[in-house]
């Protein structure tokens, strides 16, 4: 930790301490979180009789667990002061890859295809955690600058897309593999549950295991983190795998859901992705954030969107109010984060 | 006593709900694959123009898709919760587009396809355009102008929207019809110019000198390979270069002589569509009011009911493009 001189000062505090320490400001940022996706729910429910539908609410949760698994996943990496800019461009290869083995059309699959469901989906998701290792390596091994790096990826990955495909859609995928996206558990869409299962999975890996501590505390203070004896290269390389296989998993959902693999799905969903994270509450210089926040931050985008449809509203405008809320978020953090010192 | 009460009663319930159905205008949802690009600008100004509109017969929404089937899809989803009357559907993947057809089936909102087409039987209605059609005639003017031999580049749509694969059908029909032409490159610019004009760029240095015709699958593209000529500074009269939509520029283009085209009628599509939604709402008693039905009478109103209403194309030509470009105008 950095004193108020920008001195190196190594924690003499006991890990409990911080922890709970940590645990508030969290909790702070995410009850703002809530409060204003509250805040949201409630005055669309009063301008449209169908916002409260349990139609509509399923839809709007179906409708976010896309933004939301690639929000999660990208939560870890920013907390490492990174960026995974290739995430949309992943998920169009890993719904490529899985398309490619679920389909019942002859000449737009691989030969054999349709394969069992699970073992499709699999191979598509190991697809993109395989990439994101790559990019992660580089990131760690190599000392190039996130952005630049994942820019690169998000080029290579399409490129690779469009390659494996011949540019051209897959479709006709069979009932199995679209279960994940189209199916229903005791009325509840599939999707929401796989969300629930990676936001479960990722609130109690950052927040529970010592993995998370030294994500947070690579991304707070790398030096320190080093002193302390984490192997930073080794966190900023598994972030980026982590990220890989959630933008695998959206891949596969996206695919499922429209029924075809698209060669120009997720173009642009990495910054809907960012937004979410940051309107969370995630902190883009890293240490500061979770996965709750960012759960919210992506409701709140698809609350917003689900609204602002629902009004009949242009799109355009979607975009603006968008933009807004991300420059309001950041605000907000930079305000709070100031008042702390 | 009672049979009077009952009469009365029913009398009242008719009046009120004859009331509330003339009162209550038909719900339509469009969502259209983009609105980036003139053609579907105009298709969402017509429908705004529609006499259903004016006068409170329907109202319609219209929503950008964004170029993204899953943006349509989660559009279509929320019409279908929302509780639309109809919905008008051009999608921008022919196979994407059945899934969201199928959710609208369940729900008994019946889909009014345009412009483009979704690979399901399950569509209520289609009004659009034979995509074949255009896609020959637009081809065989560009080899009719080099006399059947030569070289052609062909510039096409997004690939899986059906204009793409139904143009791309129609050009290869006509090619056929001339065994001497070669088709040097065939590559999406994803219906944008500016795409085009690169694409066109790097084509006239890879052929230097051996392109003669340019096909191009709609006028965007089309225009994007004259800016490319141009900047390479070649003759465009040099070229036979082929659109397809009839946009402003492109009607403009083609009065300088510089490219053929043929107008797809998003009006006619438009109004087309929202006449059949409310149809299949309204019941056979609705009248369609839109000028189109009288403008094409080779496409029959046929009680609302018809799974196809083709609507013609118009070949442009230096004879026609004066009044078409007036009444572009006048819009």
């Amino acid at each position: 930790m950095t004193n108020e001189g920008g001195g190196l000062v190594v924690s003499a505090r006991p890990t409990r301490d911080w922890s709970r320490f940590h645990t508030a400001r969290t909790l702070l940022k995410s009850y703002g979180i809530v409060s204003a996706f509250v805040v949201l729910c409630v005055s669309l429910s009063f301008v449209s009789n169908y916002f409260l539908e349990i139609g509509n609410i399923l839809d709007v949760l179906r409708q976010t667990s896309i933004n939301g698994i690639l929000a999660i996943g990208m939560t870890f990496v920013i907390l490492t002061r990174g960026i995974d800019l290739s995430v949309g461009s992943l998920a169009a290869f890993s719904g490529i890859v899985g398309a490619s083995l679920a389909t019942s059309s002859s000449v737009a699959g691989v030969p054999g295809s349709p394969y069992f469901a699970p073992a499709a989906i699999l191979v598509g998701i190991l697809s993109t955690t395989m990439i994101g290792s790559i990019s992660g390596g580089v990131v760690s091994c190599f000392r190039i600058p996130p952005f630049v790096v994942t820019l690169g990826m998000l080029s290579i990955a399409r490129g690779l897309t469009l390659l494996y495909s011949g540019g051209l859609p897959i479709p006709r995928l069979t009932p199995s593999f679209r279960w994940i996206g189209t199916g229903d558990i005791a009325g509840i869409p599939v999707p929401i549950f796989v969300l629930l299962v990676v936001f479960v999975l990722s609130w109690w890996t950052l927040s529970r295991t010592r993995f998370g501590r030294y994500v947070y505390a690579t991304g707070g203070n790398p030096r320190a983190a080093t002193t302390s004896g984490i192997n930073v290269s080794r966190i900023r390389l598994l972030v980026y795998v982590i990220s890989g296989a959630t933008a695998g998993l959206a891949g596969i959902i996206l695919a499922a859901r429209t029924g075809s693999g698209l060669p120009q799905a997720g173009i642009s969903y990495e910054l809907d992705a960012i937004a979410a994270v940051v309107i969370g509450g995630t902190s883009l210089s890293g240490g500061i954030g979770s996965v709750t926040g960012t759960l919210f931050g992506a409701l709140i985008i698809g609350v917003m969107n689900n609204g602002l449809d629902l009004l009949g509203v242009d799109s355009n405008y979607q975009q603006i109010f968008k933009g807004l809320m991300i420059v309001g978020a950041v605000m907000l953090d930079s305000t709070r984060r100031s008042d702390d010192h | 006593m009672k049979l009077k009460l009952a009469f009365f009663a029913t009398a009242m319930t008719c009046m009120v709900f004859s009331g509330v159905a003339e009162a209550k205008p038909v719900k339509i949802g469009v969502s259209l694959y983009g609105l980036k690009a003139e053609f579907m600008q105009l298709w969402a100004a017509a429908a705004k123009n529609s006499p259903a509109v004016k006068n409170g017969t329907a109202e319609v929404t219209v929503l950008d898709g964004r170029y993204d089937a899953l943006v349509q899809q989660s559009q279509i989803e929320t019409m279908i919760n929302q509780h639309y009357d109809a919905i008008i559907f051009a999608p921008i993947d022919a196979d994407a587009a059945a899934a969201a057809v199928e959710e609208a089936s369940k729900a008994h909102i019946p889909v009014i396809g345009t412009n483009t087409r979704a690979n399901t039987d399950l569509l209520t209605s289609y009004v659009g355009s034979d995509d074949v059609k255009s896609g020959y005639l637009e081809a065989k003017a560009v080899l009719d102008k080099i006399g059947c031999k030569g070289n052609v580049v062909i510039i096409e749509g997004p690939i899986g929207i059906s204009a793409q694969v139904q143009r791309s059908e129609g050009n290869k029909k006509a090619l056929a019809e001339c065994p001497d032409v070669k088709v040097l490159a065939m590559k999406t610019a994803n219906w944008s110019r500016a795409e085009a004009q690169t694409l066109m760029e790097d084509w006239l240095t890879r052929f230097r000198g051996r392109i003669n015709g340019v096909i191009g699958q709609n006028d965007e593209m089309a225009l994007g390979a004259i800016e490319a000529i141009k900047a390479a500074d070649l003759k465009v009269s040099d070229f036979a270069i082929g659109g397809i939509d009839g946009i402003t520029d492109a009607l403009l283009a083609v009065k300088a002589g510089e490219m053929t085209s043929i107008l797809q009628d998003a009006n006619a599509q438009a109004q087309g569509s929202i006449d059949v939604a409310i149809r299949q709402v309204d019941g056979p008693s609705y009248k369609p009011q839109s000028a189109i039905w009288a403008q094409y009478p080779q496409m029959p109103w046929d009680g609302g009911t018809a799974k196809n209403y083709n609507v013609p194309w118009t070949p442009v030509t230096p004879e026609n493009v004066d009044a078409l470009l007036k009444v572009r105008e006048q819009k």
